[in-house]
């Protein structure tokens, strides 16, 4: 599976001196890494699973709470133990639109849990080549786009730029106030690309760029 | 570790879909009078006379109703637990050799030896290590912010070269399963965090 030995590419071991190694252009078709580094960078559900897990804890506090009262014959709250479904007791019937609604928006929660669970996730991070079979590196999303949006900003002649980023995509949305911006697209995409291919990206990224002439 | 606590997490998450979307679907089922055989009449009470009075006529119902949510309540507890622990190893066996005693290090001075070296560099504006998982073969988890217009090429040169492989021979280790969270930076804005 995990077949990446002898590959070209695989190899290649940074030198000693502190020289890079030329730039592995075909690092993103290494199978092996990338699956590993997408496992890494997967979204991990912690946040919904510790909510699901606090919910769950307060309703098994508040139901042992209440059923050991009940147990003691000094319920809390004021519903009597023995007629403890109270108003559902025969006013409620399983085809009234109250329950109908209920099961719905339950079984509607159970629904998006799954979802959750096996959904992959869009990784967090941006995998990058390593040189080592047990380093796994990641760029997170959010810090690339603010670092390809201050190499573009620092271009002369570009005002401000937004950077978004797509699955395999880089999007650069970048304004000038220049009135003749001849080149300068051709510019920013040889920044963003260059700054790209010196990441090593275990994706292929394409880079589009935007540019716009800033209204007075 | 990390690898781990997703696993749970989903699980977790997926089990409890299940257990929901099979509830409310047969709910839904006797409403929608889906079987009246099996599932009984849809238009019936929700609760009859019958099991209302149930409780009221045994009494373990309660005993036994409180002792379910107690267990309930401390699986999902030990869960929540299982989430959001880390797995930080704080000492490390360097010696393993119980007849003339061990030596033990302790983890956050090899991390921060590791960390102060990579702040040394001029690239590299802040750094952060934690070691998890067992303590004879730990994991670390790296991150490194790095100064923007720096080469991330050399950047990474610096850390796979030099800090990575000065921690695997401080922790006599020949390998370290590392996840390293690159970031970037610009220097002027330290002074504006």
């Amino acid at each position: 599976m995990n077949d990446v030995t002898g590959h070209p590419a695989d190899t290649a071991v940074l030198p000693e001196t502190g020289q890079p190694a030329p730039p592995r252009a075909d690092a993103w078709s290494l199978p092996g890494p990338r699956r590993k580094a997408r496992r890494q960078f997967r979204p991990r559900r912690r946040i919904p699973g510790v909510l699901v897990a606090a919910v769950i804890v307060a309703a098994g506090i508040v139901g042992c709470i209440w059923a050991a009262s009940a147990a003691l014959g000094h319920p809390l709250w004021n519903i009597p133990h023995g007629d403890f479904a109270g108003p559902l007791q025969s006013s409620v019937h399983w085809d009234d639109t109250g329950t109908l609604i209920v099961a719905s928006a339950v079984a509607f929660v159970g629904f998006l849990l799954i979802l959750i669970a096996l959904i992959p996730g869009r990784t967090r991070a941006i995998p990058l080549a390593s040189g080592d079979e047990s380093l796994v590196i990641g760029v997170p999303r959010r810090s690339l786009r603010r670092s390809l949006a201050w190499l573009v900003e620092d271009i002369a002649g570009i005002d401000r730029a937004k950077v978004r980023t797509g699955r395999h995509s880089v999007k650069v949305r970048a304004t000038t106030p220049l009135r003749d911006p001849a080149g300068l697209r051709e510019n920013v995409q040889a920044v963003v690309e260059d700054r790209l291919t010196r990441l090593e990206p275990l994706w292929p990224v394409r880079v589009k760029v935007r540019l716009r002439r800033k209204e007075d | 570790m990390t690898r781990h606590t997703a696993r749970v997490s989903r699980i977790g998450l997926a089990i409890i879909g299940v257990i929901l979307l099979l509830g409310a679907g047969a709910v839904l089922a006797r409403s929608l009078n889906a079987s009246t055989s099996v599932l009984g009449n849809a238009h019936a009470p929700l609760l009859t006379h019958g099991q209302v009075q149930y409780p009221t006529k045994n009494s373990w119902v309660w005993p036994v109703v409180a002792a379910a949510s107690f267990l309930i309540a401390v699986l999902a507890l030990w869960w929540m637990a299982a989430q959001t622990k880390t797995g930080t190893v704080r000492r490390m066996p360097l010696e393993p050799d119980r007849v003339h005693g061990t030596t033990t290090l302790r983890a956050d001075a090899a991390t921060g030896a590791m960390t102060d070296e990579l702040k040394s560099h001029p690239n590299i504006l802040a750094a952060d290590a934690l070691l998890h998982g067992s303590s004879t073969t730990p994991g670390l988890r790296l991150g490194v912010t790095a100064e923007n217009r720096a080469d991330p090429r050399l950047v990474r040169a610096d850390i796979e070269n030099e800090a990575l492989s000065h921690l695997r021979s401080a922790l006599e280790l020949d390998e370290i399963p590392t996840v390293l969270r690159l970031q970037f930076s610009r220097a002027f804005d330290r002074h504006l965090v």
